[in-house]
């Protein structure tokens, strides 16, 4: 590849991301942002236009297939950076999309080497055809999703010595063996309550010090502590991406010194699509779960 | 991982763009694990792309499609599999012969599979697409 070549290899790189970063710019100013929710068009069709735009850009530089993914992975990490510069996303955040990310930007490379072949004008009317028609009616429509997540551990003790463990506690000193967590996604460290009664506030505090607001909404004694989140905490890993409504503690009693308690969480997800968000979502919460039903059965079973 | 997908999660396909978004993820995983594989196949769609009248275009279930005119004369999928219509004749034998498999598919029809899994193979898929690019382009006469 000749020096000249140069000029047009960077334009595919930085023109692709303005642009793409300018159509974000517009849709929220336009849209989006009366309801914080990211969808599927702008983690699957707008990476696929950075693959595309950047294709054009390389269009005669005959690039190899390695080359073309090399390039995808250096452009989708600058549309990382520029996310993370320009749109204020959480680095963590930025870690469980970038999968996506890639997977499109690439796919979008290969689909404009074809589209920028000369004699190949069909496909490229089909294939924009598709993608504009995607990307504006997937922008205007309603999303709506919400799940239930729920887990149960046995605690050798019984329900009333459990009870005021799961209504509030201390700090939570273990060390997290959640791969998230480790990298640094805040997990739940101690929990505080106004009073030991319904309608009391509660907090659910993370390790970097954002809190959710809880309120408790049934206080079912050594049964049932169930709590509204009224106040999401302003973190930018969670903020705008996942609202957590409501959390349950249920305790069973098993008739022979152990207690089942379940552990309840319901939460409305703001970034589409749902068939990737949402595992990432199960499995977060679940690892919030474990991680203060552990602590619960520990302070418990002293 | 890639016969699973076509045999039990075939129905996908009919997504639009699933089979290309499937196709990438392959693309991803042999620049990591088979990194050799994926100029194999640029040499074989090199090749092919200076017989005349030939062009390529994306498969619809994933890969490059490579076209005599509008008429396909087979595809290769970027695990390396190169799919080719025949008749059943030659299929059977190019079978007997052991130069092509039973389509990974379908295996009752025409098409045949070849699995390009060293340099070599290239030129023995150049030679499979040649015959179905000469078939096709006597018929087109």
């Amino acid at each position: 590849m000749n020096t000249s070549s140069k000029p047009t290899k960077l334009l595919g790189f930085i023109i692709s991301n303005l642009i793409v970063l300018l159509i974000i710019g517009v849709n929220r100013a336009l849209h989006v942002e009366k309801t914080g929710v990211l969808v599927y068009s702008q983690f699957v069709i707008l990476p696929m236009l950075i693959g595309i735009i950047s294709a054009w850009f390389w269009r005669d530089l005959n690039l190899k297939t390695k080359t073309i993914i090399g390039y995808s992975l250096i452009n989708s990490l600058l549309a990382i950076a520029l996310s993370y510069l320009f749109l204020g996303e959480g680095v963590i955040c930025l870690i469980i999309v970038s999968p996506l990310i890639l997977v499109f930007v690439i796919t979008g490379a290969f689909i404009g080497k074809m589209m920028f072949r000369k004699k190949n004008q069909t496909v490229n009317v089909s294939i924009v055809s598709l993608l504009f028609m995607v990307f504006v009616v997937d922008s205007i429509a309603d999303h709506q999703y919400e799940n239930m997540v729920s887990d149960e551990i046995v605690i050798k003790a019984s329900p009333s010595k459990i009870w005021n463990n799961v209504v509030a506690f201390e700090k939570i000193k273990q060390p997290n063996n959640y791969w998230l967590f480790k990298i640094g996604m805040p997990s739940p460290m101690q929990t505080t309550v106004t009073d030991y009664k319904y309608g009391a506030g509660r907090k659910c505090i993370f390790s970097n010090g954002y809190a959710f607001d809880e309120k408790i909404v049934a206080f079912d004694v050594n049964k049932n502590l169930t709590f509204d989140i009224v106040g999401q905490p302003q973190d930018p890993e969670i903020m705008g991406h996942i609202d957590i409504k409501r959390g349950q503690f249920l305790l069973k009693d098993n008739g022979n010194g152990t207690t089942t308690l379940v552990g309840n969480s319901w939460y409305k997800l703001r970034v589409f699509p749902i068939w990737y968000y949402d595992v990432w979502a199960e499995s977060i919460t679940r690892n919030v779960h474990l991680r203060v039903m552990d602590h619960i059965k520990e302070l418990s079973e002293q | 991982m890639f016969s699973f997908v076509v045999k039990k999660l075939g129905f996908i396909k009919s997504i639009p763009l699933t089979a290309l978004i499937f196709d990438s993820g392959i693309k991803l995983w042999l620049s990591i694990a088979e990194p050799n594989k994926l100029e194999w196949l640029d040499t074989l769609e090199e090749e092919v792309l200076r017989w005349e009248s030939i062009n390529i275009s994306l498969h619809k279930f994933g890969g490059t499609q490579f076209n005599f005119n509008k008429r396909e004369i087979g595809h290769v999928h970027s695990n390396g599999i190169l799919d080719i219509l025949f008749s059943q004749e030659i299929k059977a034998d190019l079978i007997r012969s052991g130069k092509a498999e039973e389509h990974h598919v379908f295996k009752k029809s025409g098409w045949i599979s070849f699995y390009i899994q060293n340099e070599d193979d290239v030129k023995l898929a150049m030679a499979l697409l040649r015959k179905s690019y000469l078939r096709i382009a006597q018929k087109s006469i």
